[in-house]
């Protein structure tokens, strides 16, 4: 009989008696019960070697008092889990796109920086990518033309391949079809395309999809495009010196900010454009007479496009000039008190709903912590916006245009979505660019095939006053309660 | 040595012109006159025929020289009054008859040439040895140092004649006991250095000058060519165990490591705690000792020695440290990326884990939290459910990934071989490769320069290295390198030398063998590893001879000959054999690594050179040449400077592959230790356009600040990781960089040298080699699969302390002077060796180049260099102030 000492994790169990002449299993079962490692766990060390259970103590040759060192615990083995964790790498390209935060840029074409920047911001509305999504190829309408039908099949492709590549894209096929639909935007200068105005491209790409996706609809009778981005105004015109009266109402797809020496803000700008003198034949003088014009809105869109009006045609240089002046925009906007008393009276009732909504958070907020800085607020309404968001995309996709959207109600409380910048002195020239917040409430600018992650706080630094890029057309996006 | 003519200050021509002369006599004062006409006199005299009035004169003209030249700010009056007559004199001795006199003449002549004698001539010298050889002393030190100077002229003269030198050597005797007596020790070195008789230093030096002598010696050393230097430190080592200042004597027997040195320090020795002190610096530098019963005789004594030497109980002491400064609590890699930091930018909503990104944390939870035995990820309990317990992060890393997460535990719980093997213990029952795999390479790294009696990492590994799965052999392959790096272990050799020829083995298998072979036999010349891996490299296929892991061979078969120097010869001829594809990159890395750590300026050019050239074939020798400049000159700080000059050059004028290792070198030479200067390089150089020259940049950040917390380091590589936030590889690199910059949360180095910048740890540098040579290839190496690579620089990871403690090797908190460490060669008196000091009390952080003094008389330390653990005895004299 031998007595060794066993030295297991800190611990050193001393005198164990070793029975040379059973196999080493027993001298294990012995420690079995010391330290309950079961045997087969146990891995005894003896001067470089393992004991193992048949080895001969003789061969192992253990002295008096030798001390052994035991490896092994009780605890569980470690299993992998059932289901392995997905990694980045591995997903397809589309799913990554997911986790990148954001989809990807547009390759420049050569001058084609203000097509870049329109597709961005257009691509930032989910309703028009659901819309486009319906369209079919086959399902074309007679009475829109060729042309037309493949500028918005080439829409929906572009709008399908920049959700799904995590690389940039080159919009070859889109711009062919655009060139073709509308020759002035193939005009070359030097053998070059030419810069184009990027609002340009906004209006006629709006008309045309507005086109081809309400005949698709017929049917319904739901124009898409105009149910997006579509403003009712209702005008009084009216003549001071005669005292005549009219009133008529139109349909425009944004709103103009005009900028002249007064104008610091955006709503200054947007009521300054509202009202507007013109000159027309008046019947009761029988002479041309000035007439004031001023409108209301009267309908609201879920999409808000305002654009400043920053470029005039300047006769002596013979091109387009800007207008550098600084406008602040806010990133949230109310536009109430633009709007008619009839639309008031229906937005009253949302729009306290809303109040009381914010309130209650606000005030739970409040609640759990005392310092509920300014900060807090914003990044609430963040969340509650990037939350309807995302609700309202799924909707979206599930909806027929049918009642569940009545339910959302529009309150005339805008969330800045967008914001389509210029840099440079003219509109032929400079750069575009397109700032547009993701679903995850981030901001990415999209410099053609580069998106550069920004601050919230710094998209509100685009308004002008220098020669950094400034606003040209911002989009809001609709807050709605439901009821 | 300064010309002693230089000052002499108004030396005129031998023959005055006559005005200027009578004016100069007119300036005379009455005294000086008086003087002058004397000693004219007495020129006279000496030319009389009378022998008795020559002796008188002699004498009176001897008096008058040895009463004035006791100062030397001027020149000397009867010097400067006896000038024009030299000429006289000396034509007066020739026509003398030998006599005592004409030894007495010669005397003074010897005196006079001192100002008078031509270049060259060696006159003073000359008459000496034809004069009496009375003291020599008796004339003043600037006449020794100038005849000091002429000796060792006179010395290469004789030399390249073969004349026979006694007389000099006589001379030389009685200059260097002068030299010595009179606090002018590096005088009398250098002298006994020209005339190549450094053993006579023994016989002079005595207790009030040895230190000085032996401190000058050692730092000359560095700057000597070839077997010099191993003789000055021959003579160090002997002067200091002649005085029984044993501790230096070790250094110095370890920095020429010289293992019989080393133990003639133990057997002079008979104080047990002075041993204690002994082990603990053989146990810094990282080498396998064994005591035997000559060194010690009592067992239990042996056996509590063997114990330090074996650091089991480094962890006990680090965890002590980290204790005192309060940094126990575990850090995530969150806590290092410091993410809020920034703006917007990084951290996407990261839905989805990126393996990339788990992998990197990993490294730099594993790095962060080195040596703690707790982290945030892998040893977390169970239980806690965010952030995910140890099954799960082990599990969210992918593939080999998993193998370097489960070797993390080692890292986590390094050198705590008893729980750290518990705890890494239920990895061996997985049924996953990569975990086992990791597993074993885990051991390994827990085991790193700790030695245990019962070998577990042997034990536990050894039956893996021949398993099937070619993941599971390199991990435990890997773990032996890792665990027995140095030791030399015969039973390691014997099985892991098969596998190197073994023709089915594939080739990662084979690369990292050997170099587990070069780590365990580091500059040990062992022949037959040699062999073997010389074998290997031959047997490879001319494909085979293209891949990365190849050029791992090379520098298995450099790292045997780590600092051997001409060792390296016979095997740097047989690499001349080889394949052409890895001729010339085994002929740098066995250059460089022979080499290393000796600063030798020759081999520094040659390196240099080969850099210079400009390759079109795609050549690959010229990442190892460029690491190897660094590897050469980090020895001495003077050289490190210079190399830091020529590699800023290479940047500049280099082809790409040089410029990829011009970083990691900068890195290499300022491990541990960020230089302001070297820093902004690096920083400029990770927005390189080149991107794999940013990635070593960025590594290169992390190893110059790897262990300092250094906060404009980290500054950068945060930005850096908003800079790269789309590069997955470069952001990987980032995160390492900021692990190493955090490595044990600020309280590690991965400086291979210690004890004041004067000895290296070869395996520390051996670890950094490895890792460094695995970086030249960052694609397919730590971008790769082998990410694992690096878990090598465990080997040079120490805590960067001074902990002290009493005579039970119980910590002992005293204060402490911190402060920029001053050198102090060759100076006079006793001046201060810190500068700029703060006082703490121990345990406490020593940063590149700080230094430590107690700052109490209250303990004598054991050791003269206060870093690592040092041991206080009592001062027996020491009185309490009231």
């Amino acid at each position: 009989m031998l007595t060794v000492s066993v030295k297991w994790q800190k611990e050193l169990l001393k005198v164990v008696e070793v029975d040379t002449s059973q196999p080493p299993y027993v001298f294990k079962c012995q420690l079995y019960d010391l330290t309950g490692v079961p045997p087969e766990r146990q891995k005894i060390m003896v001067k470089g070697g393992l004991l193992k259970d048949d080895d001969d103590w003789s061969i192992v040759g253990l002295k008096q008092g030798q001390k052994l060192m035991m490896m092994g615990t009780a605890d569980e083995v470690v299993k992998a889990p059932e289901k392995g964790p997905v990694f980045m790498e591995d997903l397809p390209e589309e799913e990554q796109v997911v986790s990148l935060g954001h989809s990807a840029g547009l390759f420049n074409l050569g001058n084609t920086c203000y097509m870049n920047s329109t597709v961005q911001c257009l691509h930032s509305v989910p309703e028009l990518k659901s819309a486009l999504v319906k369209y079919s190829h086959s399902g074309r309408n007679n009475d829109v033309d060729q042309t037309s039908h493949m500028l918005t099949v080439a829409t929906r492709d572009l709008f399908g391949e920049l959700d799904k590549s995590v690389k940039p894209v080159a919009p070859m096929q889109f711009w062919m079809v655009l060139r073709k639909k509308y020759p002035q935007f193939g005009q070359l200068h030097n053998g070059a395309f030419m810069q184009q105005d990027a609002e340009e491209c906004l209006t006629q790409l709006l008309y045309t999809l507005s086109q081809s996706l309400r005949s698709l609809c017929s049917s319904e009778s739901i124009d898409t495009v105009k149910d997006l981005f579509g403003i009712e105004l209702a005008s009084r015109i009216h003549c001071q010196e005669s005292g005549e009266e009219s009133s008529e109402t139109e349909s425009v797809y944004s709103l103009k900010c005009h900028i002249s020496q007064e104008v610091n803000h955006l709503h200054e700008g947007l009521k300054h454009a509202l009202k507007s003198e013109l000159e027309k034949a008046s019947p009761a003088l029988g002479r041309s007479a000035i007439y004031l014009k001023e409108s209301r809105i009267n309908g609201l869109p879920r999409y808000l496009t305002i654009q400043f009006v920053r470029f005039f045609w300047k006769r002596e240089s013979n091109q387009k000039a800007k207008i550098l002046r600084k406008v602040d925009y806010p990133l949230e906007l109310d536009i109430y008190d633009l709007c008619s008393d009839e639309l008031r009276k229906k937005l009253e009732g949302p729009r306290q709903i809303l109040r009381d909504n914010e309130g209650r958070k606000l005030g739970l907020k409040a609640n759990e912590k005392s310092s509920s800085s300014k900060d807090n607020d914003v990044k609430m309404t963040d969340a509650e916006g990037s939350s309807n968001a995302s609700g309202e995309s799924s909707m979206t996709i599930s909806q027929e245009g049918g009642p569940s959207e009545k339910e959302k109600h529009l309150t005339g409380i805008y969330d800045l979505v967008a914001v389509l910048t210029h840099k440079g002195r003219s509109a032929d020239s400079g750069h575009y660019v397109a700032w547009v917040k993701q679903e995850s409430g981030k901001w990415i600018e999209f410099d053609d095939d580069n998106p550069i992650p920004q601050r919230e706080e710094d998209i509100v630094k685009l308004s002008g006053g220098g020669d950094w890029h400034m606003a040209y057309i911002c989009m809001y996006k609709a807050r709605t309660v439901s009821m | 040595m300064s010309d002693p003519k230089n000052d002499t200050g108004t030396a005129q021509p031998k023959a005055p012109a006559k005005d200027p002369k009578k004016k100069e006599e007119e300036d005379l004062s009455e005294e000086d006159l008086a003087l002058k006409q004397q000693l004219e006199l007495y020129v006279k005299r000496v030319q009389d025929s009378d022998p008795g009035l020559q002796k008188v004169a002699l004498e009176s003209m001897r008096h008058e020289i040895r009463t004035s030249t006791s100062s030397m700010t001027s020149v000397p009056k009867p010097l400067k009054f006896l000038r024009p007559h030299y000429g006289t004199l000396k034509a007066f001795y020739q026509t003398m008859p030998d006599s005592d006199l004409k030894k007495y003449l010669s005397d003074i002549l010897s005196v006079l040439a001192l100002t008078m004698s031509a270049e060259g001539e060696r006159e003073s010298l000359k008459y000496r040895l034809l004069g009496s050889e009375g003291d020599i002393g008796s004339w003043g030190h600037e006449y020794v140092r100038n005849l000091a100077g002429e000796i060792s002229q006179e010395y290469i003269k004789r030399q390249s004649e073969e004349a026979p030198i006694e007389d000099l050597m006589e001379l030389v005797q009685q200059i260097v006991s002068f030299h010595m007596k009179h606090n002018a020790e590096p005088e009398a070195v250098d002298l006994l250095m020209e005339v190549e008789d450094l053993d006579l230093l023994v016989e002079h030096v005595d207790k009030t000058n040895f230190k000085r002598t032996c401190l000058y010696l050692t730092s000359a050393a560095r700057y000597l060519p070839g077997p010099d230097d191993m003789l000055v430190l021959d003579i160090a080592y002997t002067i200091y165990l002649k005085f029984e200042e044993f501790a230096s004597a070790l250094q110095i027997a370890l920095s020429l490591d010289n293992m019989q040195h080393v133990r003639q320090v133990f057997t002079s020795c008979d104080n047990q705690l002075k041993k204690m002190q002994f082990c603990y610096i053989l146990a810094r530098h990282g080498i396998t000792f064994e005591l035997d019963d000559e060194m010690v005789a009592d067992d239990d004594d042996r056996e509590a020695l063997q114990d330090i030497i074996n650091n089991t109980k480094l962890s006990e002491s680090y965890l002590t440290l980290a204790r005192d400064i309060e940094v126990m609590e575990p850090k995530s890699p969150e806590d290092i990326y410091k993410a809020h930091l920034l703006d917007g930018r990084a951290s996407a909503g990261a839905s989805v884990d990126s393996a990339r990104q788990n992998l990197a944390a990993t490294f730099v939870n594993a790095f962060v939290n080195a040596g703690f035995g707790q982290d945030k990820l892998m040893t977390a309990p169970a239980d806690s459910s965010i952030g995910g317990s140890t099954g799960n992060w082990l599990f969210k890393n992918k593939e080999h990934g998993k193998t370097s997460a489960a070797a993390s535990l080692g890292m986590i719980l390094l050198w705590d071989v008893d729980s750290g093997l518990a705890q890494i213990d239920k990895y061996f029952h997985s049924n996953d490769n990569h975990v086992i795999a990791g597993a074993l390479l885990g051991v390994g790294i827990v085991n790193c320069g700790v030695k245990n009696d019962c070998d577990p990492a042997l034990a536990l590994l050894s039956e893996y290295i021949s398993k099937e799965d070619s993941s599971v052999r390199i991990g435990a392959i890997i773990g032996l390198g890792i665990a027995y790096a140095g030791a030399q272990n015969e039973q390691i050799r014997s099985s892991l030398t098969p596998i190197l020829n073994d023709a089915k083995a594939p080739l990662d298998v084979i690369a990292f063998t050997a170099i587990s072979l070069g780590l365990i036999y580091v500059g040990s010349c062992n022949e037959e590893v040699a062999q073997a891996i010389i074998f290997a490299l031959m047997d490879r296929s001319e494909s085979e001879l293209g891949e990365p892991l190849t050029r791992l061979l090379p520098l298995a078969l450099g790292l045997l000959y780590l600092g051997k120097q001409e060792n390296v010869e016979a095997t740097a001829e047989v690499s001349k054999t080889f394949n052409e594809k890895i001729r010339k990159y085994c002929d740098m890395t066995l250059l460089s690594c022979a080499y290393a750590g000796t600063g030798n300026v020759l081999k520094v050019q040659n390196l240099l050179g080969h850099c210079a050239q400009h390759l079109e074939k795609g050549e690959t020798h010229q990442g190892p040449a460029v690491l190897g400049i660094a590897m050469v000159a980090m020895a001495e700080e003077l050289g490190l400077e210079m190399s830091v000059r020529s590699l800023e050059h290479l940047l500049q004028y280099g082809e790409q592959n040089i410029r990829r290792a011009v970083p990691l070198a900068l890195g290499l030479l300022c491990i541990s230790n960020p230089k302001v200067n070297v820093m902004d390089t690096l920083s400029r150089l990770s927005h390189d356009s080149d991107s794999e020259v940013a990635m070593s940049a960025v590594i290169s950040l992390g190893l110059i600040g790897a262990g300092t917390n250094n906060a404009r380091i980290a500054g950068m590589l945060r930005n850096l990781s908003s800079y790269y936030y789309k590069d997955a590889s470069l952001l990987f690199c980032v995160r390492i960089a900021q692990g190493l910059v955090h490595l044990g949360k600020g309280l590690l180095t991965l400086n291979p040298y210690h004890s004041d910048r004067f000895l290296l740890s070869p395996t520390a540098l051996a670890g950094l080699v490895t890792m460094l040579h695995a970086c030249l290839d960052m694609k397919a190496m730590v971008l790769g699969k082998y990410h694992y690579v690096l878990y090598f620089i465990v080997l040079a990871m120490q805590p960067r302390m001074l902990m002290t403690v009493d005579e039970n090797l119980k910590p002992l908190s005293v204060p402490v002077r911190v402060g920029q460490a001053v050198d102090v060669v060759g100076q006079a008196g006793r001046p201060k060796t810190i500068t700029g000091f703060q006082t703490h009390s121990t345990p406490v952080l020593l940063a590149a180049g700080d230094r430590a003094e107690l700052a109490t008389e209250k303990y004598i330390p054991l050791s003269p260099i206060l870093e690592g653990h040092v041991i206080l005895k009592e001062n027996p004299e020491y009185r309490e102030d009231s």
